[in-house]
């Protein structure tokens, strides 16, 4: 049995809006295996969001514990927090959230940048990696510069410059066309290929049948898997 | 760090460029000011090391004053420690300008001429001497905006004087004064026989303080200003004239500081969601505090290079336009240049802290959620 590289136990996010408390994540439990690309599909407000930034130790749970490698990621102080994000996870968003202000390389390098790594080793690695991704011809305009589906795959770049232990995915293909999307899912695959974990959020069933496993997600609670 | 945090400062071109004026026009007012009271810190200087031992001995001001006359001249000459006691004249040389120049012309008895400029030398020509009714020494300011050389004519409130000798560059106050004779000062002026205060001079080995206080015993209505009084009191005057200076300049970097803050905010403000994806990538809470700070300290540092530049080339302009009226009104200083540029870079820093504190304390996700 391959090794359990996530497990989320009795998972609970509660947000106060004003004075209503509002159960993002309601009592979630599950595991994920390394190399496990996953789709996790909800409706609208269900709670998708709120658990990958949980994963990602963006935000702190209400109840609960998650592991990364055996890590108990939600127990680890604040100060240590940066070094988890940087090491552990990579994130990819709907709206890229590039940087502006930096070419493609520079947004790749950046993420690698915190980690204290060489700059000659981050331009060479920030490089390698665009190249791979096809963008060899964009490594120096700037995400104003790049279409929707470059400016994914700078972000994917970007995610996977610190060899994270896992990739969090938050709807990547929601706002490009089917065949950036089949490219998109293309590199995902790739990825999962030389073993990378992989959660993906998606509301798009084309993107979920390329996915080993689907997690449903309602009104915070996971239905069924 | 800095090729990111130049990106930054370069994203809002126009936003940039006003608040480094801002602190410019701080910085600039500082330099200016500064180099004013540099100036004026070392006339002062110059002016202390000159000034003699002697002392001077006014009237007492209120209701027990009669004003200074010269049979108070001679009570006061009488005095035991007292080697010669003489009354001056003192007014404003050009009425007109409010003594805004510093300009001074002082009456005083012909004779006694050198021994009031003391120790401050000739450079051309004598001091005055008994013949003299409408001769004038001038200091070198007076000569140089003038024009003067010895024989030359000088007109003071209306009438005509010969100079009879310029004396050297001291630096100092003795610079803007034109001496002519007491009588003939006290006629021009419409004076009659006033006298502004007595000079006198102690005999040798007598201390200056303690005859300063005898004398206030033995002669009614007078008061005395001994030569460390006076040295107090020109201090005072200078800490002053620093204070007010360099508190206002001070303010008005403080205030291109507030320019700076206001900026950072809104730059804080804009970026919100850029330091969500930092913190997303595993930014560290002072990688956001370097960023922040870093920027303000380039706009303080910027701003204040500019401001050193212009308020160096302003002062540079103003002395040279001076300087053919024969004054100096600015020195710029290397501790000046040092301060200002400090100070540029202080304010920046200072006005950064709050917006990186307010940058760094963001919660990621709430910032990724932002805008
Ligand atoms: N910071 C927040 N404050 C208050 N409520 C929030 C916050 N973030 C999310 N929520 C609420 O939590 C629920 C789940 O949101 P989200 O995780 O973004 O859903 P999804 O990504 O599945 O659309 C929604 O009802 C949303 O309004
Ligand atoms: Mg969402």
């Amino acid at each position: 049995m391959a090794e359990q590289i996530l497990k989320v136990k009795d998972l609970s996010k509660t947000y106060m809006q004003g004075k209503i408390p509002v159960n993002a994540v309601r009592n979630v439990t599950f595991t994920v295996n390394q190399g496990e690309l996953i789709a996790i599909m909800g409706p609208s407000g269900s709670g998708k969001s709120t658990l990958m930034a949980l994963i990602g130790c963006l935000e702190k749970p209400t109840h609960g514990k998650i592991l990364i490698k055996d890590v108990e990621v939600t127990a680890v102080s604040d100060r240590e927090l940066p070094r988890i994000r940087r090491e552990m996870i990579g994130f990819v968003f709907q709206h890229y959230n590039l940087l502006p202000s930096l070419s493609a390389l520079g947004n790749v390098e950046l993420a690698m940048r915190f980690a204290g790594i060489n700059k000659k080793e981050r331009l060479k690695k920030a490089e390698y990696l665009l190249q791979r991704l096809g963008l060899g011809e964009r490594l120096h305009h700037r995400p104003n510069e790049l279409s929707g589906g470059e400016q994914q795959r700078v972000s994917i770049a970007r995610a996977i410059a610190n060899n994270p232990s896992i990739i969090l995915a938050d709807e990547p293909t929601g706002e490009v066309d089917s065949v950036t999307r089949d490219k998109i899912v293309n590199i995902f695959e790739e990825l999962r290929l030389h073993g990378q974990t992989i959660i993906i959020v998606t509301h798009d069933p084309e993107v979920a049948k390329h996915c080993d496993r689907v997690i449903r997600i309602k009104d915070g609670t996971l239905s069924h898997e | 760090m800095i090729d990111l945090i130049i990106k930054n400062a370069t994203q809002r071109k126009v936003r940039t460029i006003l608040t480094i004026c801002g602190i410019a026009l701080g910085i600039f007012a500082l330099v200016v000011m500064g180099a004013m009271s540099e100036n004026f810190g070392q006339t002062f200087e110059k002016s202390m090391s000159l000034t003699s031992d002697k002392i001077r001995v006014f009237a007492q001001s209120g209701i027990f004053g009669s004003g200074l006359s010269e049979k108070k001249v001679s009570d006061v000459r009488h005095v035991a420690g007292v080697e010669d006691a003489y009354g001056v004249f003192v007014t404003l040389f050009d009425e007109d300008q409010f003594g805004m120049s510093g300009k001074q012309v002082l009456g005083v008895p012909p004779r006694k001429s050198r021994n009031v400029l003391e120790p401050v030398e000739l450079k051309a020509g004598r001091f005055l001497t008994a013949g003299d009714t409408y001769g004038v020494v001038v200091g070198k300011n007076i000569a140089g905006e003038y024009g003067l050389d010895v024989g030359n004519t000088l007109e003071l409130n209306k009438k005509k004087f010969t100079v009879v000798g310029i004396l050297e560059y001291t630096g100092s106050i003795f610079d803007s004064y034109a001496i002519i004779p007491l009588d003939t000062a006290q006629k021009v002026y419409n004076a009659n026989n006033s006298i502004t205060y007595i000079f006198v001079q102690p005999a040798p080995g007598v201390d200056a303080e303690l005859l300063a206080r005898r004398i206030e015993l033995s002669v009614k209505g007078v008061n005395t200003i001994s030569p460390n009084e006076l040295k107090e009191q020109a201090s005072e005057s200078l800490l002053i004239f620093s204070v007010v200076t360099i508190s206002s300049a001070i303010l008005a970097a403080i205030i291109g500081g507030l320019s700076v803050m206001n900026t950072m905010l809104m730059s804080v403000a804009e970026r919100t969601r850029e330091f969500g994806i930092l913190k997303a990538m595993g930014a560290e809470n002072k990688d956001i505090i370097l960023l922040t700070l870093g920027e303000a300290a380039l706009l303080g540092a910027i701003g204040g290079i500019l401001g050193i530049i212009t308020g160096s080339t302003a002062t540079y302009v103003l002395n040279t336009w001076l300087a053919s009226k024969g004054m100096v009104l600015f020195i710029i200083t290397d501790r000046l240049l040092i301060i200002a540029m400090l100070f540029a870079i202080f304010i920046g820093m200072v006005s950064g802290t709050y917006p990186a504190y307010r940058a760094a304390k963001m919660s990621p996700m709430e910032a990724l959620r932002h805008g």
